[in-house]
């Protein structure tokens, strides 16, 4: 597959004011109502530590637990399958579907789910699977991927949802309210609902003592699609294991938090087991997990999938999650994707401005500002990058290497900003400058403003004793 | 009887990847039992109302089934009722399949626990009567038992048994989506109104 160009596709949402705008607005008020709720809680620091710690420590005891969580699970009655990646997972999937004779499915969000490619898988089995998680479904009707893993149509304005629906659902193309366009999905998934067969939905954490699953949402769907039909199957990553109930608390003050800025989700949902007469299955997922834990960013694997890190990063926000051309996207996505496919995914790392946001707002306190350098470096040695990155990393180590390049390097900035033509400043051979005003020249660098100023302190008729 | 489904050696290779990795060992820390300062239930009611829920508060619990009996208009609405004191006018065999349970418009059932730190109530399929009647109603009304509000999600878990129920859940106000430019809407999939009832005894 061809190298995903996130700079190019991210260039045409860029252009598109209004969308871009709406998407920004939408995304940093998520990032600022989390600021508001984690700052009535005193210990908001001291959990992201302890959920760190927790994640830290499953991971590194994850086949004791993992045998503990299936202990549970069949002595609550939930069949369990085992998937090594996605082809099997989906295999599974359709397998328990065609023995039970299942035509439609409704399903609530599951990022895994996306990232086996399930739903293609079944539609070309014959089997109807519809989102039901409104964002989901606009993404289904559009035949695009999830922009973003918690709001997933949030790159789209109204209009374009209710154009969307008047195609599709044979809404009235003129009205884009927003309530009007919800009830319109209303309507249409209760017909679904009637006639479900199966019911699927992702998992937000397993639970080893209890053996049982989470699932937080908040429109009713995934409920719903796990409730009325006498069939559910729910598909988990390995990785989503905690130990404990009592840790479970931690995680659910976290989560909705970091994600929306609220305090929980309308639904916190807990299954263990089936309910009289309905049949349950749990399908575990490895897909490349159990071989991260063994890498150097084996800490991806503590994510929570909150949102938080997409709703705070300036690329993100700006270019919308479809830029990403991926499962994942934003600052997780970068980090996650190449392992994936590193030669496909080799430009994402390069999408970051190293403002470190994300790390500051992740609720398990992912170090994916260093995971970002980690990937550069792991393309650069590869020789997956582009001739510029090299260029710009062998010229910082060049720059960076003593105290007297970088200062030679300050002077020959300084020079270049002050007398170079704006024109060749802007030009194709700096691609910085395409996004970018220069900044007015300052009068002198830094080193030449600190050497006078010492000089000055250190004249016996100076009025201040030390450089202000 | 359910069983482990597994292809081949695929769980085999799986765990023998994770044991082959070799992170160094973190300690599971304990998680402090946090409490949430002020009185429960009136941190449960503005948070109930901040999720756009409705609280009512009552003496006692007849004061409230009577309050219902007043003000849910029962001509020509379908009724559903999961507690034994109150009467709807739809049967519980009725919607033994869950599909049928699409009819409801009012659903009344017992909450289990609230906690103050969110708003939210725990339900189960079985104080439900079924937690697809619940979830298909256009009007929920959750009674509770105000003495069994506890101020926050830590104490809500170490006093809760959530493996007793297939189905447990903190219901918290009506179901909603903001999956439209952030714009949030109250009902969206599952109940349109969710109001509790509190009473004191």
């Amino acid at each position: 597959m061809s190298q995903v160009n996130q700079v190019k596709l991210g260039a045409k949402f860029i252009a598109d004011t209004p969308h871009r705008q709406s998407h920004d607005r939408c995304l940093w008020a998520a990032r600022m109502r989390r600021d508001s709720v984690a700052s009535h809680i005193p210990e908001w620091e001291e959990m992201r530590e302890l959920a760190s710690q927790i994640k830290k420590h499953t991971l590194t005891h994850l086949d004791e637990y993992l045998e503990m969580f299936e202990r549970n699970l069949l002595a609550n009655g939930v069949h369990v399958h085992w998937a090594e990646t996605a082809e099997e997972h989906n295999r599974i999937v359709y397998e328990i579907f065609r023995t039970h004779g299942v035509k439609v499915v409704t399903k609530g969000k599951s990022m895994l789910m996306d990232e086996c490619g399930m739903r293609e898988y079944l539609d070309e089995r014959g089997i109807d699977v519809y989102e039901a998680d409104l964002g989901e479904r606009i993404q289904q009707l559009d035949r695009q991927r999830p922009s973003h893993i918690v709001m997933p149509a949030i790159h789209k304005l109204r209009g374009d949802v209710a154009r969307l629906f008047a195609e599709k659902l044979g809404s009235d193309p003129d009205i884009d309210d927003p309530t009007y366009l919800n009830s319109v999905m209303r309507r249409d998934m209760r017909k679904n609902y009637i006639k479900v067969d199966a019911g699927m939905n992702g998992v937000n954490f397993g639970i080893a003592e209890t053996g049982g699953i989470v699932v937080c949402t908040n429109e009713g769907n995934a409920d719903i699609s796990a409730n009325v039909p006498p069939l559910f199957v729910a598909s988990m990553g390995i990785e989503k294991l905690i130990p404990r109930q009592s840790d479970l608390a931690l995680f659910i003050r976290l989560l909705s938090r970091s994600a929306l800025g609220l305090d929980i989700t309308q639904y916190t949902s807990h299954y263990h087991g089936p309910r009289e007469g309905q049949e349950m299955h749990l399908v575990i997922v490895d897909n490349g997990r159990s071989e991260r834990l063994c890498a150097p960013y084996w800490e991806v694997l503590k994510c929570i999938r909150c949102g938080a890190c997409m709703n705070t990063c300036p690329v993100f926000r700006r270019t919308s999650g479809l830029s990403y051309d991926a499962p994942y996207m934003g600052p997780i996505g970068i980090i996650l994707e190449p392992s994936y496919d590193l030669h496909r995914y080799a430009r994402l790392p390069y999408s970051c401005t190293h403002c470190g946001s994300c790390g500051d707002v992740c609720p398990v306190k992912m170090p994916i500002p260093e995971y970002v350098f980690y990937w550069r470096d792991t393309i650069v040695n590869s020789g997956q990058d582009e001739m510029i990155h090299r260029l710009e990393e062998d010229g910082m180590e060049l720059v960076l290497r003593s105290a007297s390049s970088l200062s030679k390097a300050e002077k020959l900035g300084l020079w270049a900003l002050r007398s170079l033509p704006q024109g060749l400043l802007k030009s194709g051979l700096n691609p910085w400058a395409k996004w970018h005003a220069n900044p007015e020249p300052p009068a002198e660098t830094f080193r030449q403003y600190y050497a006078r100023k010492r000089k000055e302190a250190r004249k016996p008729d100076s009025n201040s004793q030390t450089p202000d | 009887m359910s069983k482990v489904i597994s292809e081949k050696f695929s769980r085999e290779r799986i765990f023998s990847r994770i044991r082959s990795s070799k992170q160094t060992p973190v300690e599971l820390p304990d998680v402090p039992l946090y409490s949430i300062p002020g009185d429960p239930v009136e941190n449960f009611i503005a948070r109930l109302e901040g999720f756009d829920g409705k609280a009512v508060r009552f003496g006692s619990r007849a004061q409230a089934l009577a309050w219902l009996l007043e003000n849910i208009d029962l001509k020509g609405r379908v009724v559903y009722s999961a507690i034994s004191d109150f009467n709807g006018n739809l049967q519980p065999e009725s919607v033994a399949d869950p599909h049928a349970a699409h009819v409801i418009d009012v659903c009344v059932a017992q909450g289990l626990m609230g906690v103050g730190e969110t708003g939210s109530v725990w339900v189960t399929d079985e104080s439900l009567g079924g937690a697809a009647c619940a979830l298909f109603s256009t009007d929920l009304y959750l009674l509770l038992d105000s003495r069994k509000v506890v101020d926050g999600i830590h104490t809500a878990y170490s006093q809760l048994d959530i493996r007793k129920a297939a189905y447990g859940s903190f219901f918290t106000g009506p179901s909603a989506t903001a999956d439209i430019e952030a714009v949030h809407i109250t009902g969206a999939q599952g109940e349109i109104s969710l109001t509790v009832l509190l009473y004191d005894k």
